[in-house]
């Protein structure tokens, strides 16, 4: 108990030295981290479902190579590849945006350090210190966020791209 | 006086000569008489002398015996300032001896008073016993050594720092307020950190020796913080306190709010925001666009006629009027009329991305220009002060950080619009022939 507390206490602080911008990154990393494993879970547990609905309707049809049924195909695939491919942008996007808002909370954090070196002159390493882990910390975590990220994004694009080339070697045309 | 006398005796014979011979007889009686009478006289005169030499002697030997009595006792006290010169002598010996540990320690009570004042200066403690320095002061610069009862109030007032600095005190007591004038108001010391009234953060003034009221008061979390203690019974509230002891409170006043923070950007700073304000409510608009659109045509997948008020519609509706029901016709007619709903799909997304790509070239802009107001006031003032250099560095990070916080939600909007848009459109390119099949019934 005192130690999750404690451990409590410690990502407070964390984010308290981070600044303002430290919390945008982590509300982005949860929206980032929701989508990933959103989509994880639908490739796992819902794509299946989707799968063979689709070729059952496929399957359904007697007539499978004249123009109209590579039309019907076609839609069929593009229906459950754009259900795939939903939120893939945005995790794509919200990894670009983490090293940005590193970038921005540097910025931010050089801010508040000239801002104390205009009060205290540059003597004072101590007052400035808090500017700089702004800086710091801010870009350590919005590289660490990005990387961990890049990985999973890296892994559903694999995925929805394998999945999609799979699902239209099942939709066979005879 | 006998020539003088015979002299006038001539005179008056040569004058008696011319009145007559018949008067000598009488002249010589005169003469005779009166030189009788001068011999008297004379005489008298010799007497009253020699007695007054006599009296001048007796006089003479008394001074003598005077002056000896004198030099006598000369003598005895030039050798008794001999024996007490030896003696002060002795003494200073003996003092500096005995005062030897001790003048050092004097010196180093000193010093410590002297440390001790410049401490209680600033110190918000002093706020409630404005006369303790003034007996430190004493103590410092007077060149005797100190009394014991100074000595005692040193040790005191050491002790009273240590203590108060420990407590939480309530007292009634005049403050500033930031517009100069005092009033009365109920503070609340927080040991020699913080002081608190009115619900706002006191700073201590060490030259005026009053507490003044903060012109621009923390956060208001930190704030909330104190009408919550206020109020609170429990025995233990949280607080926010500055341990700096003033000097973070200070800063607080420097700091420039949001609003300075944006002027500082200068020119460069508010062409940024116009760009990101535009930006914001051109993509907010598509974005509401593409959602309405993408729900007509939601509606349009799963409807059997073929509406007009949405591109899925209007490309059922061009193959419908298509004159040839042929396959590869149909297909020439489908993608002229996917090809003319596309532009409206993806319209304004260049541009927000331009706008998104241009705010933060305009902050390094205004870095480049913050740098140079920079450089040139070093080339003015030189390097040695660095707050004169301090603004053209804030506009150099606020035109940075606006162009960045400017440039990450139009990015984020427009990968919303972009994605948005892509599916629509895959949506006709890909899913418009297989609706027309079904609606022929094929």
């Amino acid at each position: 108990m005192i130690e999750s507390v404690a451990f409590i206490d410690d990502i407070r602080n964390f984010l308290y030295a981070g600044g303002d911008v430290l919390w945008v990154i982590l509300g982005v990393t949860i929206c980032l981290w929701c989508l990933i494993i959103e989509r994880l879970l639908f490739i796992k547990q819902n794509y299946p479902f989707l799968r063979d609905s689709c070729l059952a309707l496929w399957n359904q049809r007697t007539d499978k190579n004249s123009a109209y049924a590579l039309f019907i195909r076609q839609e069929l695939i593009s229906e459950v590849l754009i259900k795939l491919n939903r939120g893939v942008a945005i995790i794509k996007v919200l990894i670009a945006l983490c090293p940005l808002l590193g970038l921005l909370g540097t910025v931010t954090g050089m801010i508040h350090v000239f801002d104390v070196m205009a009060v205290t002159g540059t003597g004072n390493a101590r007052a400035m210190a808090a500017g700089i882990s702004k800086a710091t910390i801010t870009t350590m975590a919005g590289m660490v966020i990005a990387i961990s990220g890049l990985y999973f994004s890296k892994l559903i694009e694999e995925r929805v791209s394998d999945e999609s080339h799979h699902l239209a070697d099942l939709l066979k045309y005879h | 006086m006998r020539l003088a006398i015979s002299f006038i005796f001539a005179l008056i014979l040569a004058h008696n000569a011319y009145a007559g011979s018949q008067d000598l007889n009488q002249l010589l009686r005169d003469v005779k008489q009166r030189q009788a009478q001068e011999r008297k006289l004379n005489k008298t005169r010799e007497a009253e002398f020699l007695a007054e030499k006599q009296n001048q002697q007796q006089l003479l030997q008394t001074a003598k015996a005077e002056l000896a009595k004198q030099e006598k006792l000369r003598a005895q006290l030039s050798t008794q300032l001999e024996s007490n010169e030896t003696l002060l002598a002795e003494m200073e010996t003996q003092l500096k001896e005995r005062s030897g540990e001790l003048g050092e320690l004097f010196g180093v009570a000193k010093q410590a008073a002297g440390d001790l004042q410049a401490n209680l200066q600033g110190s918000i403690i002093s706020a409630q016993y404005p006369d303790r320095i003034e007996a430190l002061t004493r103590m410092t610069e007077s060149k005797a050594l100190p009394m014991i009862s100074q000595l005692e109030n040193l040790w005191f007032t050491l002790q009273q720092e240590m203590t108060e600095s420990g407590k939480i005190v309530r007292f009634t007591q005049q403050i500033q307020i930031p517009g100069g004038e005092r009033q009365e108001a109920e503070i609340t010391r927080i040991g020699a950190f913080n002081a608190l009234a009115n619900g706002g953060y006191l700073n201590y003034d060490a030259d005026a020796k009053i507490l003044t009221s903060l012109a621009r008061q923390p956060e208001g979390k930190y704030l909330d913080l104190i009408d919550s203690y206020r109020t609170s019974d429990a025995k233990k509230a949280p607080l926010g306190i500055d341990p700096t002891r003033g000097v973070m409170l200070n800063m607080l006043i420097q700091t420039p709010d949001a609003q300075e923070r944006i002027q500082q950007g200068g020119v460069v700073g508010y062409i940024i925001l116009l760009i990101g304000a535009l930006g914001f409510l051109y993509a907010l608009l598509r974005l509401s666009i593409l959602v309405a659109t993408g729900h007509k045509m939601k509606q349009q997948m799963h409807n059997d006629t073929a509406m007009d008020n949405n591109p899925l519609g209007r490309v059922l509706i061009a193959t419908e009027q298509s004159p040839s029901q042929e396959v590869a016709a149909l297909e020439l007619i489908l993608d002229e009329a996917i090809t003319r709903e596309v532009p409206n799909l993806e319209k304004g997304l260049s541009m927000i991305k331009l706008f998104a790509a241009v705010a933060p070239l305009l902050g390094l802009l205004g870095t480049v220009t913050g740098m140079i107001a920079t450089f040139q006031s070093i080339s003015l003032f030189g390097t040695g002060d660095p707050k004169l250099m301090a603004d053209g560095i804030s506009q150099a990070l606020v035109t940075t950080m606006l162009g960045l916080s400017v440039a990450i939600p139009l990015l984020f909007l427009h990968n919303l619009l972009a994605s948005r848009s892509k599916m629509l459109v895959q949506i006709l390119d890909e899913q418009s022939a297989g609706l027309m099949s079904r609606r022929a019934g094929k």
